[in-house]
């Protein structure tokens, strides 16, 4: 074997050996919290390789040389995620509602809006991230972030609730009995003109 | 162990035209295009600084500064931008009209190289700035082209070649690039089917149901769907299977063709049913691009065979 092609082999390992870790890394977490139909022992096994799987993350600290390199060829190499995509089931999905109230009483109704459809996909999976994170700090701003765009869009607006709730789905079963989709509300934020913080309320 | 030795080098880098670089590059090309312009109305909307814009992009910068500094971002670019004298805005509507100028060159075939670093370099930056409104198709483009742009550019087919008359590429380094390609395409479907057959929602009518009358991806109306409630189990069983089965059925000349069909086919419905138009073109780029050729040339082969037998 040439000498390039040595070099090329490596990278070739140290690439594919990156992708399979992430790959299992996700596949053990979403065995080790329950999320797939396989039985108990599996799910225990998972949860004893787990620390393994997210050892490099857990040991090396933020400043890291090895870890901030690592993290910056995940990224940039594209492969800082796995491929579980709609997998192992398809979530519901979340919504959120701002409520514009008007100085004279009147009340609007508007959702995050954008002008394409391209972009309409990309605001839907932030709505999710919004759904999908445990920190209230992050959720609380990027809500916020939202609040303020949509009241840029209507200067006159006096106040702002966004209300943030999950969407449940009917089953194809339910779909024929009449039932359609439906929402359960999770949280929901007030704000004001004056610089003050939002006023929060949880289900 | 030489023989192993010289299997793994068979493997990994066997003489091949360079067919498949053209095509990945074009495929690459028209995304960026398509990329670029379905984000024209929205581009300064989802990328703009803090206090403006949807959400901004200071804060998934942030993020991924704590994770590394040397990850590409646009607050790069803007920075760079505003130092010379342009306003943010007018510096997001040039970094658009880059991007969309190196999908161009892309397409036909010119200043290759240049124009792969630069749509691969430009399009990180707006995935990793973008950070929470970015999903898989920034994933697969970002994987694309950072294959793209390492491959022995510029290949054949390009304007490049015609103007500059290079002398040909190592075939064996064209053939190791898309054994790469080959190769991240299986785990991505090995994982992806993996993934999927444990989850109890694809084996019934339950998570292709859900997938489909989920806003933003319920383009059918649910009243149409619910005609065809018996299809969905089979469907989604087909998907788990076609998806985890890709890495051993693709590699067979025998079953390569009809699993290359098939696996286009279910991104073609996924973009038309779903909406996901750009997720499609990438993922079928990419297949055709690794798999596509020497599909005729596998049939010919066969039938050469079978002349000379």
């Amino acid at each position: 074997m040439l000498r390039q092609q040595r070099v090329y082999l490596a990278w070739f390992v140290l690439h594919f050996l990156l992708i399979i870790t992430i790959s299992c890394r996700d596949i053990v977490w979403l065995v080790a919290h329950k999320l797939t139909i396989l039985p108990a022992p599996f799910r225990a096994a998972a949860q004893k390789v787990e620390p393994i799987a997210t050892a490099l993350d857990d040991k090396l600290s933020a400043s890291n040389p090895l870890r901030r390199a690592l993290l910056t060829y995940l990224h940039i190499a594209g492969i800082d995620r796995g491929y579980g995509y709609f997998a192992p089931n398809v979530p519901s999905g979340y919504k959120l509602v701002f409520e514009l109230h008007c100085p004279d009483g009147r009340v609007q109704y508007e959702l995050p809006g954008v002008n394409s459809a391209a972009a309409g996909l990309r605001v839907a999976s932030l709505v999710d991230e919004i759904g999908r994170t445990n920190s209230d700090p992050l959720r609380e701003y990027i809500i916020k972030a939202l609040a303020a765009s949509a009241w840029r869009e209507h200067p006159g607006v006096k106040t702002v609730r966004a209300v943030f709730g999950s969407l449940n789905l009917p089953s194809p079963a339910e779909f024929e009995r009449g039932k359609r989709e439906s929402y359960d509300f999770l949280y929901a934020y007030d704000f004001s003109r004056a610089e003050e913080p939002a006023k929060a309320e949880n289900h | 162990m030489a023989r192993w030795r010289e299997r793994l080098r068979a493997f990994l880098f066997p003489p091949e035209a360079d067919l498949w670089l053209g095509l990945l590059r074009i495929g690459l090309g028209l995304q960026v295009l398509l990329y670029t312009l379905s984000l024209r109305a929205d581009w300064n909307y989802l990328f703009a600084g803090p206090g403006e814009g949807l959400i901004g992009r200071a804060l998934p910068e942030a993020l991924l500064s704590t994770e590394s500094p040397l990850v590409p971002r646009l607050g790069w670019l803007v920075m760079l931008a505003t130092r010379i004298g342009f306003s943010e805005s007018t510096a997001l509507s040039i970094v658009w009209w880059v991007l969309l100028f190196a999908g161009c060159c892309l397409v036909i075939g010119i200043f290759s190289r240049t124009s792969a670093i630069l749509a691969w370099f430009v399009h990180l930056c707006a995935a990793e700035s973008g950070g929470f409104i970015s999903y898989g198709v920034d994933n697969f483009m970002t994987i694309g082209l950072f294959y793209l742009m390492l491959s022995p550019l510029p290949g054949r087919y390009s304007l490049d070649q015609r103007w500059r008359k290079l002398p040909p590429k190592d075939p064996q380094l064209i053939g190791f690039f898309r054994r790469v390609l080959q190769v991240h395409l299986c785990l991505i479907y090995f994982f992806g089917g993996l993934a999927k057959c444990l989850g109890s929602g694809w084996w019934d009518v339950s998570n292709l149901w859900r997938a489909l009358i989920r806003p933003p991806f319920n383009v059918i109306a649910p009243e149409i769907l619910i005609r065809l409630k018996n299809v969905f189990p089979v469907a989604g069983i087909a998907i788990c299977l076609l998806e985890i089965s890709y890495p051993v059925f693709i590699w067979n000349r025998r079953t390569r063709g009809i699993w290359l069909m098939c696996i286009c086919a279910m991104h073609l419905a996924i973009g038309l049913t779903m909406g996901m138009y750009l997720f499609a073109s990438i993922m079928i780029v990419l297949n055709v691009a690794a798999f596509g050729p020497g599909l005729r040339l596998a049939r010919n082969e066969t039938l050469v065979r079978a002349a000379l037998s």
